[in-house]
C-alpha cells in the first residue's frame, strides 16, 4: 500500500514522509509540517479518530482518511472529528490525486481567508455576492434553506461533508440526526440543478457518510 | 378477627375491577363493618327476641319463649362470626332468665329445674350456632376455591397465548401483583446466572439482589415472610421449571401483613404456572437460535469452499500477467504490455466485487440486527449505483422511471445500494451488449415496488425461485460466486420486503421487490 502511494505520488511531484505507526506519524507531522496528511484507519497503535483529534489540537493540516469499505462508522467519526476527506480501498491513483488537489486548494484558500465570489462548475454558476444561482445562464430560484445547503456544499467544494456537519450548519445542532431533512432537500436541489437528478454530476451522495459537491480544481481549470 | 381478614384478602383477590387499590379499601371497610356489626347484631337480635317474647309471653309458655331466643341465635350465627354468636347465646340465656323466668326482672331462679333449662338452652344455642357457622364457612371456602381456580385459569390462559418473553413477564407480574396486592417482578438470570435487576419500577438494593441470588442458587424462598435465606424488603420465590430454577419472582406487599401459609401455597401455584410458560418461551428461543446457528455454519462452509475458487481465478490471472511483465518486459511490445495491464485491472475489479459480496453476505449472516435504517431516497441510491458502475454500463442504456412523488423509505442505505448494484451487475453479466435496462418504482398502500427489467435471454423456466439460492449461478457466463441474488433476497427479507423474478412476455427477465414505506419521517416545515 505504501509502496503504491510512494510511487504514484512521487511520479506526480509530491514529496512523501512515511510513518508506520500513529505515534511516529504524529511526531513526523509535528516536526516536518506536511501540507496534507494521508491517514490509514488501520493503524496498529491508535484508532483513526484519536489520531485525527490529536492532530487537530494544534494543526489545521488537511487530513485524508484511507479505509476499507466496512468501516463507515469509523470514517464518519474521523470526519466529524476534523478529518477533511476520505478514500475507500481499493481506490485508483486518479481519485487519490484529485482528493489531494482539493485538500491543498482548501488549505491555501483557508490561509488567504477569502472565498471566491463566483463559483463555477460546468453549466452551474453561483454568484455568492449577489446570492444568485445560474444554470445554463438561466437564473434558478432556490428557497433560503436550499441556498444555505448549497452554500455549505460550495464552501467545502470537492470534500465530503458528513450528514451531521451539514445538518448542524444548515438546521442547527438540534437537528443533527434528522438525515431525512437532507434527503428531501438534496433531492429538491438536484431536481433544480441537475440535468438528470438520478445521474447527478455534482451533488453526489456518499452512502452512509454524507454528501460531496463534486469539484476538482484541475478539471475546472481545463473546462474554463 | 383473623378469619374476617383472610376472607377479605381472598374476596378481593377475585375482584376483577380495574382498580385494585380502590377495591381493596372498600373490601377492608366491609370487613371492619362486619366485625363491629357482629356485636351489634347479637345485641339487637337478643333485644328483638325479648321484645317479641314480651308481647307473646302471657299467651305462650316459657318453652316457646326459649324457642324464640333459639331462632335469634341461629340468625345471628348465620350472619356473624364465632364470638358474636357465642355472645348471643349467652345474652339469650341471661335475658330469658331476667325477663321471663320467675321471679321476673331478677337473675334469681325460683325453681332448680330452670337451671337445667338454662344449661340445655345454652348448649343447644351454642351447638346450633357452631353448626350454622361451619356450614357457612364451608360454603365460603368452596366459593373461594372456585374463585382461586378461576384466577389461576385466567393467568394460564393468558400466558399460553403469549410467546414474547417480556410480555409473559408482564402478564405474570400484573396478575400476581393484583391478586396479592403487591408489586411483583419476574427476574431472569443473565449469562452468568445472576438475576438481572428489575427492568420496571421495583425497590432494588444490594440486599434485595443478595436475596434474589440466594433464591436462584438454593431454590429456597428468601426475604421478608420467608423462613430461609437472607432477609430483604421483598419476598423472593424461585421460578422452578423442569430444567431447574429459571428465575426468581420478587413480591413486595403494599400492606405490612404477613402472608398466611395458605396464601403462600396459592402464590406458589401462580408462580409455577409462570415458570412453565417462561420455560416454554426460553426453549422456543433456544431452538430458534440453534437452527439459525446451524444454518450459518453450513453456509460458512459452503462459502469457504466456493470462494476459494472464485478468488483464485482472478488472482491467477493477475499473478500471471504481472510475472510476464516482470520477466519479459523487454520482449513485449507496447500493445502486449497494455493488454496485460488491462487484464490486471479487470481481474482486480472482479476480485474486488467478489470480496465485496462475500463481506456483505457475512455481514448479513452475522447479524441481521445490525441494520442501520435511515430514511433513504430511492433516486439518490440509484444515482450512487449508476455513478459507481460508470463505464461498465456503457453497453446498456438504462431507462429510469422514478416518480418524484416517491416517499422516503426506512432502509439501510449501504445494503439497498448493494441490492441495486447486484441487480445491475447481474444484468451486465447475463444480457447481451446493447440491450436496454429499465428501472421503475411505484408506491401503493405504504409499499414501494421496484421493477428492474432487462431484454436478455431471461431466466430458464422453472428456475425463477432457485436463482435466489446461495451458490446458484444463472448460467455459464461471467462467473461469480452465485451470491448476488441471494444477497439481494437476504437484504430485502431483512427489511421485511419480498423479492422475486419472472420472465417478461416479450423476452428478458424482470426482477421485482417490495419495500415498506410505512411511517412518516419528521420533516422540516415547508418553505416558500
Amino acid at each position: 500500500m505504501r509502496r503504491f502511494l510512494r510511487i504514484t505520488l512521487q511520479s506526480h511531484g509530491y514529496r512523501l514522509i512515511e510513518a508506520s505507526t500513529a505515534q511516529e506519524g504524529l511526531l513526523q507531522a509535528a516536526s516536518r509540517n506536511p501540507d496534507v496528511v494521508l491517514l490509514d484507519l488501520g493503524l496498529p497503535d491508535m484508532d483513526g479518530l484519536e489520531v485525527t483529534s490529536r492532530l487537530r489540537e494544534w494543526a489545521q493540516t488537511p487530513i485524508i482518511v484511507i479505509s476499507a469499505r466496512e468501516q463507515e462508522q469509523d470514517k464518519v467519526k474521523a470526519l466529524d472529528a476534523g478529518a477533511d476527506d476520505y478514500l475507500t480501498k481499493p481506490f485508483s491513483a486518479n481519485e487519490l490525486l484529485a482528493r489531494i488537489r482539493v485538500a491543498l486548494r482548501h488549505s491555501i484558500r483557508g490561509r488567504s481567508g477569502r472565498p471566491e465570489p463566483i463559483f463555477v462548475f460546468d453549466t452551474l454558476r453561483v454568484d455568492l455576492s449577489q446570492r444568485q444561482v445560474f444554470l445554463n445562464n438561466n437564473e434558478v430560484h432556490l428557497t433560503p434553506l436550499e441556498y444555505k445547503l448549497l452554500m455549505v456544499l460550495i464552501r467545502h467544494a470537492g470534500k465530503v461533508i458528513t450528514h451531521r456537519q451539514l445538518l448542524t450548519e444548515v438546521w442547527g445542532p438540534a437537528h443533527a440526526k434528522e438525515v431525512q431533512y437532507l434527503r428531501v432537500y438534496m433531492t429538491q436541489l438536484r431536481h433544480k440543478l441537475e440535468a438528470d437528478p438520478a445521474r447527478p454530476r455534482f451533488l453526489i451522495n456518499e452512502p452512509g457518510i454524507g454528501y460531496r459537491l463534486k469539484y476538482d480544481p484541475d478539471e475546472r481549470a481545463s473546462i474554463k | 378477627m383473623t378469619e374476617v381478614e383472610k376472607k377479605c384478602i381472598f374476596a378481593q383477590t377475585v375482584d376483577t375491577a380495574p382498580d385494585g387499590r380502590k377495591d381493596r379499601s372498600s373490601a377492608s371497610l366491609k370487613a371492619q363493618q362486619a366485625g363491629e356489626s357482629g356485636w351489634a347484631w347479637s345485641i339487637v337480635t337478643v333485644s328483638l327476641c325479648t321484645g317479641i317474647a314480651m308481647l307473646t309471653y302471657p299467651a305462650f309458655e316459657l318453652v316457646d319463649v326459649a324457642m324464640i331466643y333459639l331462632l335469634g341465635v341461629v340468625i345471628t350465627a348465620s350472619r356473624t362470626t364465632k364470638w358474636p354468636a357465642l355472645l348471643t347465646a349467652f345474652l339469650s340465656v341471661a335475658a330469658f332468665d331476667f325477663f321471663f323466668v320467675p321471679p321476673r326482672l331478677t337473675f334469681a331462679v325460683a325453681q332448680t329445674r330452670h337451671i337445667v333449662t338454662f344449661a340445655v338452652m345454652f348448649f343447644v344455642t351454642l351447638a346450633t350456632s357452631r353448626l350454622t357457622l361451619r356450614i357457612r364457612q364451608q360454603a365460603e371456602e368452596s366459593q373461594l376455591k372456585e374463585q382461586r381456580t378461576a384466577a389461576l385459569y385466567d393467568l394460564s390462559r393468558e400466558l399460553v397465548r403469549e410467546r414474547d418473553m417480556d410480555k409473559l413477564k408482564a402478564i405474570a407480574e400484573q396478575h400476581i401483583g393484583k391478586l396479592f396486592d403487591s408489586n411483583v417482578v419476574v427476574l431472569l438470570p443473565d449469562l452468568h446466572g445472576r438475576p438481572m435487576p428489575p427492568a420496571r419500577e421495583f425497590p432494588w438494593s444490594e440486599q434485595e439482589r443478595e436475596a434474589a441470588q440466594y433464591v436462584f442458587d438454593n431454590r429456597q424462598p428468601a426475604g421478608s415472610n420467608a423462613l430461609t435465606g437472607p432477609d430483604a424488603v421483598a419476598l423472593y420465590l424461585p421460578l422452578i421449571a423442569s430444567a431447574g430454577t429459571i428465575g426468581v419472582v420478587g413480591l413486595r406487599q403494599k400492606s405490612k401483613r404477613k402472608l398466611e401459609p395458605e396464601q403462600l401455597r396459592y402464590l406458589e401455584a401462580f408462580i409455577n404456572q409462570t415458570g412453565i410458560a417462561i420455560e416454554r418461551a426460553l426453549m422456543a428461543e433456544e431452538s430458534r437460535r440453534a437452527s439459525v446457528k446451524a444454518e450459518t455454519e453450513g453456509l460458512r462452509n459452503t462459502l469457504l469452499s466456493s470462494i476459494s475458487h472464485d478468488l483464485r481465478t482472478p488472482l491467477t490471472a493477475v499473478t500471471g500477467a504481472v510475472s510476464t511483465l516482470l520477466d519479459a518486459d523487454a520482449r513485449l511490445d507496447r500493445q502486449g504490455r497494455r493488454e496485460l495491464l488491462e487484464t490486471i485491472q479487470e481481474e482486480s475489479d472482479r476480485l474486488n466485487r467478489v470480496i465485496k459480496n462475500v463481506l456483505a453476505m457475512t455481514r448479513l449472516e452475522s447479524g441481521v440486527l445490525m441494520l442501520q435504517k435511515e430514511w433513504q431516497s430511492l433516486e439518490e441510491i440509484v444515482g450512487v449505483v449508476l455513478n459507481r458502475l460508470g463505464e461498465r454500463l456503457n453497453d446498456h442504456p438504462v431507462t429510469l422511471n422514478l416518480p418524484a412523488s416517491l416517499p422516503l423509505i426506512p432502509f439501510d442505505g449501504l445494503l439497498l445500494e448493494q441490492v441495486f448494484m447486484n441487480l445491475f451487475e447481474n444484468a451486465i453479466k447475463y444480457t447481451p451488449r446493447g440491450t436496454p435496462l429499465e428501472l421503475s418504482a411505484s408506491e401503493q398502500l405504504f409499499t414501494v415496488t421496484v421493477e428492474f427489467a432487462d431484454k436478455g435471454p431471461g431466466i430458464p423456466p422453472g428456475q425463477e425461485e432457485r436463482i435466489f439460492e446461495k451458490f446458484v449461478r444463472g448460467g455459464t457466463a461471467g462467473g461469480g460466486v452465485g451470491l448476488g441474488l441471494a444477497i439481494c433476497r437476504a437484504i430485502i427479507t431483512a427489511h421485511g420486503g419480498r423479492i422475486w423474478a419472472e420472465n417478461r412476455p416479450g423476452g428478458g427477465a424482470l426482477f421485482r421487490f417490495t419495500l415498506s414505506s410505512a411511517g412518516v419521517p419528521p420533516l422540516p416545515e415547508r418553505e416558500e
